[in-house]
């Protein structure tokens, strides 16, 4: 379904991206992994165009982009099969939790209002903040706000979400609440690419477990084996550095909270 | 004290707050529209128009009011009538022009400059991720800066744009100097006949006072009312 060949960024000198390459079918839950500054903020903002790449090619179901000779329409209607879900949330700030969500349905895909409504009320309730509609993000909680950030991405219904660290700037106790429903997400069969560090939820979640260092793909493998058999040196330095206690015991602690 | 002279004069100088009104209100008026435009111009960094809108806002900045009034007050009229007459053969009255004209338009050109710094700090306050948010969902740049970025700058703008208001207030009592009869005139004109100069300027005083408290309220409200999002969460 998604296709990425060679994409390469440089920050100034600092190459951050050395030419990714990545393949994502339908419904696949790709976990992305990697050490701080390895580039994965810099790869999914890039696939949105949010800070464009330098060069490569995007190959997204039938439309074909270079990277270098994108045009505004092009981003437009790549923009339209994605959803993004942003570490620090970003919801708007002058808009209920509701008008949050309804806002990219009414403006954005020119979805008539009352059908809109209740597209949104179905996505708020999903995530388990029906009653919280009328509150602005001002009023909401971390974890809260996030499950705004995530239905607002998912009620458009786009082909692929990507979520950058969707939990670290969460408090620990409402990391739960939030993973819960990206696997709700991954359950229904929507295809997500997902930037984290909780493993435990990679390994459970994930289709495939991609690991970054450097600004290359090291390694990318199913979660059991990625995490049990790690091949290159790289990998497993990083694996072992995660104290091995949180990913054996953290593990399910988001199914025991449950949402709704 | 001559409380009569007060009493009287206090009537009449409240005769002179429409004038102070109108003055405030059309010079608010004109420069939120193109103080906006001339932030708009130092965000994006126009090409051209950039330089000259950060060299006219520290220009008008800089100066102090009475100087740009008397400035504005002994040059325009001259210098378009130059314009007017001697090269286009109008035939216009320039110096009959109602000076309350000129009183607006110097405080606009005040109000434009300091407006636009206040728009622009205010539209910088907002956390770009805001906008990369609505782009995700589909809105377009004109999209977000109306219904996203403008409804927030607006609401941490208001507190200055009360201040401006109140300082614009103020500063009509200037106009006197370009023969506007708004409170100050008035308030001085009547205390010239007999010198009680002093009454006059507790009425003026006053007045002021009155205004500038009313103005307040207002803007107070105003910023509780546009920014009911920024209520704390009551749980
Ligand atoms: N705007 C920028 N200007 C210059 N360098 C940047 C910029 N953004 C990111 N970088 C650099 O690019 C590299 C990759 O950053 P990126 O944010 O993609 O890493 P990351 O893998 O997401 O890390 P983390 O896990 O900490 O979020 C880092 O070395 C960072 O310093
Ligand atoms: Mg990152």
């Amino acid at each position: 379904m998604l296709t990425v060949k060679n994409f390469k960024k440089k920050y100034h000198q600092h190459e951050v991206l050395k030419g990714i390459d990545m393949t994502i079918e339908k419904g696949d839950v790709v976990a992305l992994l990697g050490p701080s500054g390895s580039g994965k903020t810099t790869f999914l903002r890039g696939l949105a165009f949010l800070t464009p790449g330098d060069s490569g090619n995007i190959i997204f179901d039938d439309q074909k982009i270079d990277i270098q000779s994108a045009t505004a329409n092009d981003i437009k209607q790549l923009r339209q099969k994605m959803g993004f879900v942003f570490q620090n949330f970003n919801l708007f700030a002058n808009k209920t939790a509701l008008q949050n969500v309804e806002e990219g349905l009414v403006i954005g895909h020119k979805i008539p209002k009352a059908e809109a409504k209740q597209i949104a009320q179905e996505a708020l309730k999903k995530v388990g903040l029906l009653e919280f509609s009328d509150h602005f993000p001002s009023q909401l909680s971390g974890g809260q706000a996030q499950r705004v950030g995530i239905a607002r991405a998912a009620a458009l219904n786009p082909e692929i979400i990507l979520l950058d660290e969707p939990t670290s700037a969460l408090d620990p106790e409402l990391v739960a609440d939030v993973l819960q429903v990206i696997k709700q997400l991954a359950d229904e069969g929507k295809t997500m690419i997902v930037v984290t560090h909780e493993m435990a939820f990679a390994r459970d979640v994930a289709d495939k477990v991609v690991f970054m260092d450097r600004g290359l793909v090291v390694e990318q493998n199913e979660p059991a084996e990625f995490f049990d058999h790690p091949k290159s040196p790289r990998l497993k330095e990083f694996l072992s550095r995660i104290s091995a206690a949180s990913v054996a015991n953290n593990s399910f602690e988001y199914e025991k909270s449950s949402v709704n | 004290m001559n409380t009569t002279f007060l009493i009287h004069t206090f009537w009449l100088s409240i005769s002179g707050i429409p004038l102070t009104i109108l003055i405030t209100g059309a010079a608010l008026l004109l420069g939120l529209p193109l103080g906006f435009g001339l932030a708009w111009i130092k965000i994006r960094k126009i090409k051209v128009l950039y330089p000259l809108a950060v060299a006219y806002t520290s220009l008008i900045r800089a100066t102090p009011m009475v100087l740009l009034i008397l400035l504005f007050y002994s040059t325009l009229p001259s210098f378009l009538n130059v314009i007017i007459n001697k090269h286009f053969h109008l035939g216009i009255k320039v110096f009959d022009i109602n000076p309350v004209i000129y009183a607006i338009i110097v405080f606009a050109l005040i109000a434009i400059a300091n407006l636009s710094e206040v728009f622009r700090s205010a539209i910088l306050t907002i956390d770009p991720g805001q906008k990369e948010a609505a782009l995700m969902v589909g809105l377009s740049p004109t999209q977000i800066y109306r219904r996203i970025i403008i409804p927030q700058a607006l609401v941490s703008a208001i507190p200055n744009i009360g201040n401006l208001t109140l300082n614009i207030l103020k500063g009509t009592s200037l106009a006197f100097m370009m023969a506007v009869p708004e409170i100050t005139a008035v308030a001085k004109t009547a205390a010239s006949y007999t010198y009680n100069y002093t009454e006059a300027y507790i009425d003026i005083f006053v007045i002021y006072f009155i205004l500038g408290a009313i103005l307040q309220v207002i803007f107070k409200f105003l910023e509780r009312y546009l920014g009911r999002h920024k209520l704390k969460r009551t749980a």
